[in-house]
């Protein structure tokens, strides 16, 4: 049962390819348990979950804690549901781009999804976090930490390999999203209309390595 | 599980509704039901919202306060304390550029800080999601003209009138079509759904499917059956509107008959109706006289002893200011009140209160008159977005002052703001209404999730017409369907059901039991002219296997022609209504 005592609605969504686990991180997420069904995801779906955050005040002193209401968005990877589920790019404020670790494949398709982003979500450089999942499954790993590390320093986003049936790096790749967006939240709101020439033509596809993300606004 | 191959050029997807229809029937109800799920997160975070807007006016009514200081000296723009000219002099805010004293600031950091008020907005852009919006609204265009709709609520409007064309059933006789629209209401699907729910993977929890099921579980059958009443209905129109308010709280309210059970047996009907407590109802009484004591308390001593002589009326008017965004609640007048000491003169006074409480903190009295005819003429002022009106309510509340705090009650009465039509008009509307006895509630434990005394629950109508209908003549359709139903999961055996009183002494009724987070759907069929004439009453009951009595626990009513005049007016369209579901004195039974 939801109801509205909380602080902030933070709404996440997963997306890459059908296959690379999506649904099944995202129920591990939230109710910590794995499936190992296969179950396609039809069009788009969410799951809910209340967290506490905690903010690390800029001085040092003790952060606040909110109640913070999360909507993590699953999304459907076939081509076949594709208007549908970018269509639901632009309501989200955070991103988990994931891939398979087991297929390169997932992986190449990380640039299109990222394309994809950039034109369906709700601004140009929204924040991402990039996750590798089914790390358990080492022997048949196809894609190298290295490789996609590198991928992700060049779009300026954190990298994890986690695993949705061991559970492993799972929470720490949603909290450092949602950590993303927190700040993102906050520096919106104190940079009213600080130009927005900071931002254009440099798109994350550019390769321009951000030390430091910028607001859109 | 390889991959296909994908085509991946970068286009720029445009959402049509009609996508939608290019998915398979048992697709589209799989988003359908997530989409409900989302809708129902999404009325939640507005009312809070809702409330967080309501906090930040009072942070800035608070701080707008100016006191006019002579000419040259310098205060506060927060809290008006006069500032000196070398020392205390305050500085000046980087967010609105007024001066501020050291104690109206919030430091965020050792050279950053804001003033209260500044804080206070930028607190709410951010837990309200605004800043999310204006970052959307920099990118979409199109958002600015359409709101701040989400895709997710386009998509359930442009479905809702896709899947309702799919579920109508052509031109069918009103008996077996009974049959036919469960069916289409439950659809094909079931068989893939239970398979999928048996995988816990699925987050979907919403569904009228599982109602359905649960429903046999309880063997109350839903569907509609026109059951014909006899005497009972006439006398219930003998009495006046108010009057049947009353006697659906005091009196044991016309219980119907099970349709599972006995669907014919309209005498047991009628003599279940006796307004005299049995024996097992008194046993109910004393089962739920703490909550009773605990409300009594809080509103003054001595109130259980008139509660059964409350009489007369109040003149109430309404007006909206479109520009100010206010409501104007005048408190007119009352007559005939009845106050038990004849001895003594009755001292009456209004309390106005808007509801939900909890977006709404004022508390407005009137003056304390004399008499039990008191004339009062005095206006309230409340700021309420416009958005408010169909879903707040004003609780009008007479009381009889004793001094010292003591007070008596007179009796109240719930006025929806929605029956006025406020947006339309400036002009105040004035309309008497009759008190009624206290409402209590008799549900237990949830107490602080709701106000105590009435229980508001957010239901959507939408009214259609069938023009193909050549054997009925104008024949349509009324369909109801209740989002908040988690508020009224208070056993596992509650059960709703919906009594659609039609002129000629026809009742549509239907049942439905309660699932926690789903949205509940009724339907009726009904003409036009009659829904004109037609008062729903939707009721919360407690099957109880054991006493093998059900409890009737709330019940709310819509009547009048101004409620069905909104969907007449606007066939096909949903409408929002707010359905104050009073609690009964809990000696409604029905075996
Ligand atoms: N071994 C292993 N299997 C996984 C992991 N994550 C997902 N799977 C399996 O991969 C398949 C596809 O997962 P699913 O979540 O449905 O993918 P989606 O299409 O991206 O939603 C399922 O059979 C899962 O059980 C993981 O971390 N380790
Ligand atoms: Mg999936
Ligand atoms: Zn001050
Ligand atoms: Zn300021």
């Amino acid at each position: 049962m939801t109801d509205g005592d909380y602080d902030y609605l933070i709404k996440l969504l997963a997306l890459g390819d059908s296959g690379v686990g999506k649904t099944t991180f995202l129920y591990r997420y939230t109710d910590n348990k794995f499936n190992p069904k296969f179950i396609t995801t039809v069009g788009i779906d969410f799951r809910e979950k209340r967290v506490v955050y905690t903010t690390n005040s800029p001085n040092g002193t003790t952060g606040k804690t909110f109640k913070v209401h999360l909507q993590l968005w699953d999304t459907a990877g076939q081509e076949r549901f594709r208007s549908l589920t970018t269509a639901f790019f632009r309501d989200a404020m955070g991103f988990l781009l994931m891939f398979d670790l087991t297929s390169q494949q997932s992986f190449l398709n990380v640039r299109n999804w990222m394309s994809q982003l950039q034109a369906n979500a709700y601004c140009e450089n929204p924040d991402i976090v990039l996750v590798g999942n089914k790390a358990d499954l080492s022997d048949q790993r196809e894609v190298q930490e290295k490789q996609a590390k590198e991928l992700a320093d060049k779009y300026g986003i954190p990298y994890f390999e986690t695993s949705a049936a061991t559970g492993a790096e799972v929470d720490k790749a949603v909290v450092t999203l949602l950590d993303l967006v927190m700040k993102r939240m906050e520096q919106c709101v104190d940079k009213p209309a600080a130009d927005t020439h900071n931002t254009d033509g440099t798109s994350k596809l550019d390769a321009v390595p951000t030390a430091e993300k910028k607001c859109a606004c | 599980m390889k991959l296909e191959e994908e085509s991946w050029e970068n286009r720029h997807y445009q959402l049509c509704p009609m996508d939608l229809g290019l998915f398979q029937a048992l697709e589209r109800e799989r988003v359908l039901e997530v989409l409900q799920r989302d809708k129902a997160l999404r009325t939640i975070e507005a009312d809070r919202i809702r409330r967080l807007k309501v906090e930040l006016q009072g942070i800035y009514h608070q701080g707008a306060k100016t006191i006019t200081r002579p000419y040259g000296q310098r205060s506060c723009a927060r809290c008006q304390r006069p500032l000196g000219k070398f020392w205390d002099c305050g500085s000046v805010c980087c967010g609105c550029s007024h001066r501020i004293c050291s104690r109206c600031r919030v430091v965020r950091s050792a050279i950053e800080w804001k003033c209260t008020m500044c804080h206070a907005f930028r607190e709410f852009k951010i837990k309200s999601g605004d800043w999310f919006l204006e970052q959307q609204a920099k990118k979409y265009t199109d958002i600015k003209e359409n709101g701040h709709e989400t895709t997710g609520d386009k998509l359930l409007q442009s479905y809702q009138r896709l899947s309702f064309i799919a579920v109508v059933p052509p031109t069918p006789p009103p008996f077996k079509e009974v049959k036919s629209f469960n069916k289409s209401e439950e659809p094909k699907t079931s068989k893939p759904f239970t398979k999928s729910m048996e995988n816990l993977m699925m987050s979907v929890s919403a569904h009228i499917r599982k109602l359905s099921k649960s429903q046999n579980d309880l063997s109350v059958e839903a569907g509609q059956l026109t059951v014909n009443y006899g005497r009972l209905n006439s006398r219930r129109k003998s009495l006046s509107e108010g009057a049947l308010d009353r006697a659906c709280n005091l009196c044991k309210a016309p219980s119907l008959p099970d349709l599972s059970q006995n669907a014919k047996s309209s005498e047991q009907y009628a003599s279940s109706s006796s307004v005299y407590l049995t024996d097992d109802d008194v046993s109910y009484t004393s089962a739920y006289s703490d909550e009773h004591r605990d409300s009594n308390s809080s509103t003054g001593m001595d109130c259980g002893f008139f509660e059964n002589s409350v009489t007369g009326e109040i003149e109430v008017a309404f007006g909206y200011n479109n520009r100010t965004s206010c409501l104007e609640i005048t408190i007119k007048a009352c007559r005939n009140l009845m106050f038990g000491d004849m001895r003594k003169k009755c001292h009456p006074y209004v309390k106005v209160r808007l509801l939900p409480k909890k977006y709404h903190n004022n508390k407005m009295k009137t003056a304390v008159r004399r008499g039990n005819n008191p004339v009062y003429n005095e206006t309230f002022t409340c700021a309420l977005e416009r958005e408010q009106l169909v879903s707040s309510v004003v609780k009008v509340s007479v009381w009889h002052s004793r001094g010292l705090k003591r007070k008596l009650f007179l009796g109240e009465t719930f006025l929806r703001l929605a029956d006025f039509s406020l947006e339309k008009t400036h002009t105040q509307r004035s309309v008497w209404n009759t008190l009624g006895p206290k409402q209590r509630h008799s549900l237990g434990g949830d107490v602080e999730l709701f106000p105590s005394d009435l229980l508001l629950l957010n239901a959507q109508l939408q009214f259609l017409t069938h023009t193909d209908d050549t054997l009925t003549g104008s024949a349509g359709q009324l369909k109801v369907v209740i989002t908040d139903v988690w508020k009224l999961s208070v056993s596992k055996t509650a059960y709703i059901e919906g009594v659609l009183h039609l002129p000629g002494e026809r009742e549509l009724v239907q049942r439905t039991a309660l699932k926690k987070t789903d949205a509940l759907q009724m339907s009726f069929r009904v003409s036009l002219q009659e829904l004109q004439q037609a008062n729903l009453q939707i009721n919360l009951w407690e099957k109880h296997t054991f006493s093998l009595a059900d409890r009737l626990l709330r019940s709310a009513r819509l009547a009048g022609e101004s409620s069905w005049q909104r969907l007449q007016q606007s066939p096909g369209e949903w409408h929002d209504f707010v359905l104050p579901l009073h609690a009964t004195v809990s000696t409604n039974m029905r075996s």
